[in-house]
């Protein structure tokens, strides 16, 4: 007993001296964050640019300035994985290589990241509160994104090609389209047409216009308060359209965009948080994705609503 | 050695709580779109229809879906024209928009405004329901809004 006693603060020193050498060790284990050129950075307004900078460039851009406590390992290490995600997705540093529109999408998905508190990530901004966006800085990016502008124009052309897909469609009603199954091995569900219009979005934002379809499961559970989490079986299908303006200072549903699903299982889907994800563009119902991989993008943009298990839509009362 | 203020400190510490709190950007709760209920005495639920199509109207800032009863959806899915078989009903239902909480760069149902409908018997039939709650209400314009609704060709539903 004696012996174990005093042998106790020196097993402590020992460890002590350890942790000390492994953490000195983890200190030459650095994955390269390097700040490349920038050789195509967004072209913005300089009041833009300051918010961009003050909240996003330090991981969004390669003009990345590590703290002293953000270049410590492990610290370190959590820095250039974020940075290295964050500049695969949205680097403004070489942002302007991309088509305008492209940008653009990007830019509001920024913003609706912001507005929802998910970005900057609260992890960074625990620590680095000047990062923080105001109301004002928001106010600047979305005055930006989104400018007083007069009504769009009727666009002859677009309406040409809408009244065409319609023509054809209402010729072809009534027969079964052979549609392929989503990369994730999802099947299109056929009936969704025959649903309750749960919820419509107009997204000016990028010029569409959507009805969200419920499946009964769906409008069952809205009658019943049962929307946080929704419960297995509800299937949701957004179903989009081109937003084609008229003479007459109205918008109308013009060609038909594709539809999405979102599908509630949660044991099924429990590797995309509860939710089998699937897309069908175009008037032959191509399925998205290159692989199952395409998931990754709708979790991660359903991600800023995860509080409401990852649904966006606030659904309409009164549905039965 | 006991300064007065301090026992304000669990009002100040609460305060900077509250405040903190206040700092950090929430999404809106999982909620129905409670505001754009259809309320008062309608002769028929058109939302526990199917819609036939959306439009919007950027100057008046609204937002409107077309719905039908069985036989109405079934006409305007399958037949280009204005022509409903006798027993169609639609149904215009028309919303102030506003800012969807979740997504800038949309708009979702707000305040309900109208909601017409066209009944096709002999004669197609229009009704508007007004107000909060919605009740019906004289219109002077029921030949332009017939005319209106029944053109209002299908979305593309592949």
């Amino acid at each position: 007993m004696t012996i174990e006693r005093s042998s106790l603060p020196r097993v402590l020193f020992s460890l002590v001296i350890i942790g000390l050498l492994v953490f000195l060790a983890a200190q030459f284990v650095r994955p390269a964050i390097g700040n490349p050129p920038a050789t195509a950075e967004l072209a913005a307004p300089p009041e833009v640019k300051r918010v961009l900078r003050n909240s996003c460039y330090n991981c969004h851009s390669n003009e990345t300035q590590l703290a002293w406590f953000d270049q410590v390992a492990p610290a370190y290490w959590i820095a250039a994985r974020d940075v290295k995600m964050a500049r695969s997705h949205l680097n403004f540093s070489e942002i302007a290589k991309l088509p305008a529109a492209q940008q653009k999408g990007l830019l509001w998905e920024a913003v609706n990241q912001a507005q929802l508190g998910a970005m900057p990530l609260p992890s960074y901004l625990a620590l680095h509160p000047h990062a923080r966006l105001s109301d004002a800085d928001l106010a600047v990016l979305k005055n930006y994104l989104n400018p007083p502008s007069p009504a769009p124009a009727p666009d002859d052309k677009a309406k040409t090609a809408a009244d065409e897909q319609y023509n054809h469609w209402i010729q072809a009603s009534g027969t079964k389209l052979e549609v392929q199954l989503s990369p994730n091995g999802i099947a299109y569900p056929q009936d969704w047409k025959n649903w309750k219009a749960i919820s419509t979005t107009d997204r000016f934002d990028n010029h569409t216009m959507r009805i969200i379809f419920g499946n009964d499961v769906a409008v069952r559970a809205i009658a019943e308060h049962r929307i946080n989490p929704w419960p297995d079986g509800t299937i949701f299908a957004k179903s989009a359209w081109q937003q084609q303006p008229d003479a007459d200072g109205n918008t109308r549903a013009g060609a038909f965009l594709q539809v999405e699903f979102m599908i509630k299982d949660s044991a099924k889907y429990a590797s995309t948080r509860g939710w089998g994800y699937a897309r069908w563009r175009g008037m032959d119902l191509k399925p998205y994705g290159k692989d199952a991989g395409f998931t990754a993008e709708c979790v991660g943009c359903h991600n800023p609503v995860r509080h409401n298990d990852y649904v966006y839509t606030f659904p309409l009362e009164g549905l039965q | 050695m006991n300064a007065p203020w301090k026992k304000y400190l669990p009002a100040i510490a609460c305060g900077l709580l509250v405040l903190a709190g206040c700092n950090e950007r929430k999404p809106e709760a999982a909620a129905t779109n409670h505001v754009a209920a259809l309320t008062g005495q309608l002769p028929y639920n058109p939302l526990a229809w199917k819609p036939i199509t959306t439009l919007t109207n950027r100057a008046a800032a609204t937002t409107s879906t077309l719905y039908g009863n069985d036989a109405a959806v079934a006409y305007a899915r399958s037949t280009a024209g204005a022509a409903y078989p006798a027993g169609s009903v639609l149904a215009l239902v028309t919303w102030a928009e506003r800012d969807d909480p979740h997504w800038f760069g949309a708009k979702i149902p707000g305040k309900p405004q109208t909601v017409e409908f066209v009944s096709i018997g002999a004669q197609p039939q229009y009704a508007v329901y007004r107000g909060s709650p919605l009740a019906q209400a004289a219109s002077d314009q029921s030949g332009s809004r017939i005319d209106f609704i029944l053109h209002l060709r299908a979305a593309v539903i592949p």
